[in-house]
């Protein structure tokens, strides 16, 4: 397939979202929006799959593939144009892979909505955003992908307008993204004032040249530029101390909850950070601060996660506190595992969304796991479908979170010990260890909590469905649970459990990801903290350039650092076993624990409950951080808003008026028989030209 | 002589006589609006023959040059000539006039024949102060815009009582400032008469021709340029408006008719940012640079504070109408911004247009609910995304273009005009500008999403005008209605997705304007660094030395900015 294909991949979802718009507009042709929205992402995913080894071996310049010049003045010029390397590929398989599957679940799902054609305008609509997202050359597109992911989440969150609360929750979530996206803003500018240009792949070469530059002293403009980054993405992956949106973003429907807020969007800070990774390692406290953040948003967040009811809320902070884990990754310059953990969480947590999404759907939207029990005969395919997706989040052996988890803390562990270790690094894996232990147990809580112990349900009460073609015959199901059919809802999810279970393995066993990694500029430029040259230069040592010669070639040319490779990779190795080994006890600990108190000894739960009522109390109200910043953000700009505008009014407008009565006074001093307002508006103004003329002439002369 | 320029500013005032002549004919409101539309369409197509005639090789030259003696003992012309700021300014308001026309068709329904009359003369002083090369000329048209606008807010307005008050302090507020700028552009044009002859051509005579008084300015002390920002400003500030001279503007527009608000916001306004651009940054260079920071304090503090009231708002006209003043702050901060390659600038003259298709588009909608159901009270309809959801589609467009989403036009302008604060050289304004400013990015997003939230999503509820539980006035949009927003939501994308065509042929009449403020910005932070108290710039009127050759003028002999000195010379054999 010819490369150039690949131009065409954010487009079609942008047609695809056109198209869907035209079936708005009549009743008859919305059934046609949900294949037009799944063809508009599954084309791409064939485009991607088909220019695969012709992307991958792009060199030099052929990488950046541009359109058009977007916008240019001066010197500052932004392209309407890609930059494909394998990093792009994959995000590419992430985006439209998973998104065609979450797409076909909701042909199902949504089915007999009334907003069905405008949901798939929303869908395609994310993809065109999201795919342009990872494709960007340049940091501008990137804002562009970043702002408009923003504006679909925005929209699919407020999808059912008519709830008071999903239209807070979308307000909320626009508001708290641009917070970020401003320091993502100011971060462009401060990158182009440093590096004059806002194209990636320069400006990651560039900061590669700096970093091998032994003389090389990082401006304060260095440090700064990675902070501003952060912060956009901190809001856009939900991290502390912007995460607040991301619990009540799941008043959407719950494939929106899938695609949008736990496979794709949400990483978009993640893949940002990999992408621009030696931007971040310019400045030395960056990338730690990113693992600290990241490291304890995952506690925090799982923390949370341990006390909800509410099923998507579960997920929703274990996808805060996943994409943490992603966060500690990248900080501690394994952007691999980074985006491997991304990479396997996209599978399996929109698995465990949708899975979700058809208990919603069969318990006529009922949420709470307080009254759903014993469900596992009533929906057994879906039993056994969220069954896989719960023992990839838990890390159990063999599955694909437990790879890439382990992934993640054993780099952590690395930096951590050894002879430059960082007692950060050492820390932030073992409060990681920790998150592997709630998170096992508050996965498994949530699944025998609804799937094992004696059968109870309570219908929820939405009748979303009343006008419900699909079921319209099929009255049963308002009153009883019912599995989900095979097509179009069952089968994507077979697929997505396949990849929760196996994609681990897969990427771990072929090496292929790493490859692509170490070839893309996700690759950090220098290893912190391993001095092998024994001469006393750069603190850092250069591993790849961002070119295919990988760390063999430079063993041969440098014997020396040759040896030290080997002895660090030997320690690097031996963690990774541990770690493996660890993280094993740590999620059947966790699993153990789980089965024993939310499935075979559910009153002990409960006493123990009782006992700690204070601390569930605060976790249930997850720490009351909203109600925090409601006081302390929220109220006083808007009581200042209502102080200014009385100002406003009173002040400023009070102040003009009365000047405007001066002249009026002065006229009727002068001419008592002329009273109106013009006249004495004109004469005040006869005066005002006349003394402003004479001041000019008495100070210019 | 190229008379299409002339033609192009005459031709509605001249259209618009026989609306006012007994014609039987135009006793019915059908006809005074096709005759209405027909005249602002066939001067659209004039300003697109000017479009196809425009040399796009040398945008920065007064193109179509023409000139009618006016009072040729004073030195008065009406001078005719378009380079691309005007030519995209005129482009913008023979645009929206149409669009205007068409949305008044069933808003106006009494003294049909003079609303449509001073709509059609309005839009001839508009276009006049565009293509107006003669200083007088645009201070001429500059005020008689407030004429039609007064009649058009005092006896078209919404509210009896009130629209009568808000036309009178409209026209007052705006007139007393452009009172002192007139007072200005005459200091500017006495100090050339003052001028010693052989400085250049038109020295020491009357001239109010806007390049020959670019070159008189630049012989004027820092403190004389000072008054004259000062006077410039008077007028210039109130039209934008800048915080804290805005108070006309939320009155006005509350009162004005649609069409009223829609020429106010998408037109008028920009008068202003034009003045600022035209004649404050050429003609006072050093004072542009020395205030420059106050100037930004001002447009900044407007961002935040009327962002801030706008979020506070009950009234969604009032509401669009603040977030006009909160918009205008980027627009002057990029205009004083003086980055190397006027990224502020030319994002400025891109915001320029582009909150005018944006925020008039708000306007549109925002008529269209009041002529359903009379009232502009947030508290008063919620849901209408369920009763009308075309109308909803456009307004959430429309919001989002507003608040600056990439990929629409809105963001463009935004994002040059911060991106040039933030290159702002130190002794101008800086990055701390452009971050402070930045706020009103998230600011926009609160009150426009709030707004957004309150009267588009929520539980249905419509306002029930005619006791019949709204039902009558759920009417989604007519095919006219349609057609009156979709122009401007195809502008809005594609200035957003391929606005490269109008920044390209905006630098170099951006630079030329730009280029001596620019120049002082660098040589003060030379002489600041190099020697405190050295003043080369600063040049006395009474020092009649052989070296009063114009210090901060090079475009005299720097062979790029040919243009303007041909055009110096041009007015000089006049």
């Amino acid at each position: 397939m010819p490369i150039e294909l690949i131009k065409l991949i954010p487009w079609i979802p942008l047609l695809g979202a056109v198209l869907c718009a035209v079936c708005c507009m009549k009743p008859a042709w919305r059934k046609a929006a949900g294949p037009i929205s799944v063809l508009s992402i599954f084309i791409p995913f064939l485009i991607t799959c088909g220019v695969y080894s012709a992307a991958s071996g792009l060199q030099g310049d052929d990488k950046v593939q541009t359109i058009y010049q977007w916008m240019s003045v001066g010197g500052f010029s932004v392209n309407m144009g890609y930059f494909i390397d394998p990093l792009t590929m994959i995000m590419l398989f992430v985006v439209t892979g998973i998104g065609s599957l979450i797409a076909t679940y909701a042909m199902g799902y949504m089915k007999g909505e009334r907003g069905y054609a405008r949901f798939f305008m929303g869908v395609s609509l994310f993809i065109f955003a999201m795919t342009t997202l990872v494709m960007a050359d340049n940091l501008v597109l990137l804002y562009l992908g970043w702002e408009g992911v923003g504006l679909c989440s925005y929209l699919l969150i407020g999808y059912y307008y008519e709830k008071p609360e999903a239209v807070a929750a979308a307000k909320k979530a626009f508001i708290v993204n641009r917070i970020g996206d401003l320091g993502f803003a100011l971060g462009i500018f401060l990158t182009y004032m440093t590096y004059d240009t806002v194209s990636l792949s320069v400006v990651t070469s560039k900061a590669v040249a700096f970093l091998s530059d032994p003389n090389y002293i990082a401006t304060s403009a260095d440090l700064w530029i990675p902070f501003l980054l952060m912060l956009g993405a901190f809001g856009k992956s939900a991290q502390i101390p912007l995460y607040v949106w991301l619990p009540d973003a799941m008043a959407g429907p719950t494939p929106v909850s899938a695609l949008v807020h736990a496979a794709t969007m949400v990483t978009a800070g993640v893949y940002m950070i990999a992408r621009l990774i030696p931007v971040f390692q310019l400045s030395p406290y960056a990338l730690p601060t990113v693992a600290t953040i990241g490291g304890i948003t995952a506690l925090f967040a799982g923390t949370i996660a341990l006390c909800q009811y509410d099923l998507k809320k579960v997920f929703a902070y274990s996808t805060v506190s996943q994409l943490g884990y992603m966060f500690l990754g990248v900080g501690a310059l394994s952007s691999f595992g980074g985006i491997f953990h991304l990479f396997t969480h996209a599978f399996f947590k929109a698995l465990l969304f949708l899975t979700a999404g058809s208990v919603m759907h069969a318990l006529a939207g009922q949420l709470d796991l307080r009254a759903m029990s014993g469900l596992r005969k009533k929906m057994p395919v879906t039993c056994w479908l969220m069954f896989a997706g719960c023992l990839a989040l838990a890390g159990f052996p063999f599955t694909a979170g437990f790879f890439s988890k382990d992934t993640i803390l054993a780099e952590a562990m690395v930096r951590g010990t050894g002879e430059h270790g960082s007692n950060l690094y050492f820390f932030l894996a073992l409060m990681g260890l920790l998150t592997a232990l709630l998170t096992a147990f508050y996965t498994f809580r949530l699944w025998f909590r609804v799937f094992m112990g004696p059968e109870h349900f309570e219908m929820g009460d939405d009748h979303g469905h009343s006008d419900d073609d699909a079921h319209g015959d099929d009255h049963s199901h308002a009153h009883e649970p019912h599995e989900m059919p095979w097509w179009p809802m069952n089968i994507p999810l077979v697929v997505l459990a396949f990849g929760a279970i196996f994609a681990g393995m897969i990427v771990h066993w072929t090496g292929w990801m790493e490859h692509s990694i170490e070839t893309s500029t996700a690759q950090p430029a220098i290893a912190l903290n391993i001095q092998t040259d024994p001469q006393p230069t750069p603190a850092y040592e250069i591993i790849t350039v961002s070119n295919t010669t990988d760390t063999h070639d430079t063993a041969t040319e440098h014997p020396a650092a040759a040896t030290g490779h080997s002895a660090e990779h030997d320690r690097a190795h031996g963690i990774h076993i541990l770690m493996m080994w660890i993280s094993s006890f740590i999620a059947l600990l966790g699993i153990g624990l789980a089965a024993y108190f939310h499935w075979l000894n559910r009153p002990l739960t409960d006493k123990v409950a009782a006992k700690f009522g204070m601390v569930v109390e605060v976790l249930y109200n997850k720490y009351y951080i909203d109600e925090f910043y409601d006081l302390v953000i929220v109220k006083p700009l808007r009581t200042l808003g209502h102080g200014f505008y009385r100002f406003d009014q009173a002040v400023i407008h009070g102040l003009v008026i009365t000047v405007g009565y001066i002249p009026r006074l002065a006229g009727w001093s002068i001419q008592p028989t002329q009273s109106g307002k013009m006249q004495g508006y004109g004469l005040g103004m006869v005066l005002g030209v006349a003394i402003a003329a004479l001041l000019v002439f008495k100070w210019a002369f | 002589m190229d008379l299409l320029l002339i033609l192009l500013t005459v031709f509605p005032l001249v259209s618009a006589l026989p609306l006012m002549l007994p014609i039987k004919a135009f006793d019915s409101r059908k006809t005074v609006w096709s005759y209405a539309l027909l005249s602002t369409l066939v001067s659209l197509l004039f300003s697109l023959i000017v479009l196809y005639k425009f040399d796009f090789t040398n945008t920065g030259a007064m193109q179509l040059a023409t000139s009618l003696s006016w009072v040729d003992a004073f030195g008065l012309n009406f001078g005719f000539g378009i380079d691309s700021i005007s030519l995209w300014l005129v482009l913008l308001t023979t645009f929206l006039m149409p669009i205007i026309i068409l949305s008044s068709l069933t808003a106006i329904k009494t003294r049909v024949r003079e609303f449509y009359f001073w709509l059609i003369v309005l839009e001839t002083f508009m276009i006049g102060t565009f293509v107006a090369t003669d200083i007088l000329f645009f201070y001429v048209c500059f005020e008689l815009t407030l004429v039609p606008l007064y009649i058009l807010i005092g006896v078209f307005g919404s509210d009896k009582r009130k629209r009568v008050e808000a036309a009178k302090i409209f026209f007052l507020y705006t007139f007393t400032g452009s009172m002192l700028t007139f007072a200005g552009v005459m200091y500017v044009a006495w100090f050339n008469t003052m001028l010693p002859t052989h400085l250049f051509a038109a020295a020491g005579t009357w001239s109010f021709d806007i390049q020959t008084l670019y070159l008189a300015a630049a012989n004027m002390s820092l403190t004389e340029q000072s008054w004259v920002l000062g006077a410039l400003l008077a007028g210039f500030a109130v039209k934008v408006p800048l915080f804290p001279v805005h108070t006309w503007l939320p009155l006005a527009h509350t009162e004005a008719p649609t069409a009223g608000s829609v020429i106010l916001a998408g037109v008028l306004l920009k008068l202003g940012t034009y003045g600022l651009l035209r004649f404050a940054l050429p003609m006072c260079p050093q004072a542009v640079v020395e205030y420059a920071w106050l100037i930004g304090i001002f447009a900044v503090l407007g961002v935040l504070v009327t962002a801030l009231i706008c979020w506070v708002q009950t009234d969604v006209k009032k509401l669009i109408a603040y977030s006009s003043v909160s918009h205008l702050g980027f627009c002057v901060l990029g205009l004083f911004a003086l980055d190397a390659d006027n990224t502020g600038a030319v994002g400025a003259v891109m915001y320029m247009i582009n909150h005018g298709l944006s925020t008039g588009a708000l306007f549109l909608c925002i008529g269209m609910i009041y002529e359903r159901f009379h009232t502009r009270e947030m508290a008063d309809m919620s849901g209408l995304g369920r009763a009308i959801p075309a109308w909803a589609s456009f307004t959430v467009f429309f919001v989002l273009a507003s608040v600056g989403l990439p990929g629409l036009n809105g963001f463009i302008g935004e994002f040059l005009t911060l991106l040039g604060a933030f290159l702002s050289p130190a002794n101008v304004l800086g990055y701390e500008y452009a971050a402070i400013a930045g706020l009103g990015m998230i600011l926009a997003a609160i009150y426009l999403l709030y707004m957004v939230g309150k009267i588009i999503f929520g539980p249905l509820k419509v306002p029930d005008v005619h006791n019949d539980d709204g039902t009558h006035d759920l009417k989604d949009l007519n095919t006219r209605e349609i057609a009156t927003l979709l122009p401007l939501a195809a502008a809005c994308l594609i200035l957003g997705m391929l606005p490269n065509g109008m920044l390209n042929s905006l630098q170099a009449p951006v630079e030329q304007l730009t280029y001596s403020a620019k120049a002082v910005a660098t040589q003060a932070n030379d002489t600041f660094v190099t020697d405190a108290n050295a003043t080369p710039l600063r040049l006395a009127i009474d020092d009649h030395t052989p070296e009063f050759a114009p210090g901060i003028a090079p475009q005299l002999t720097d062979p790029t900015h040919a243009p303007l000195t041909k055009t110096a010379h041009r007015a000089a054999e006049r």
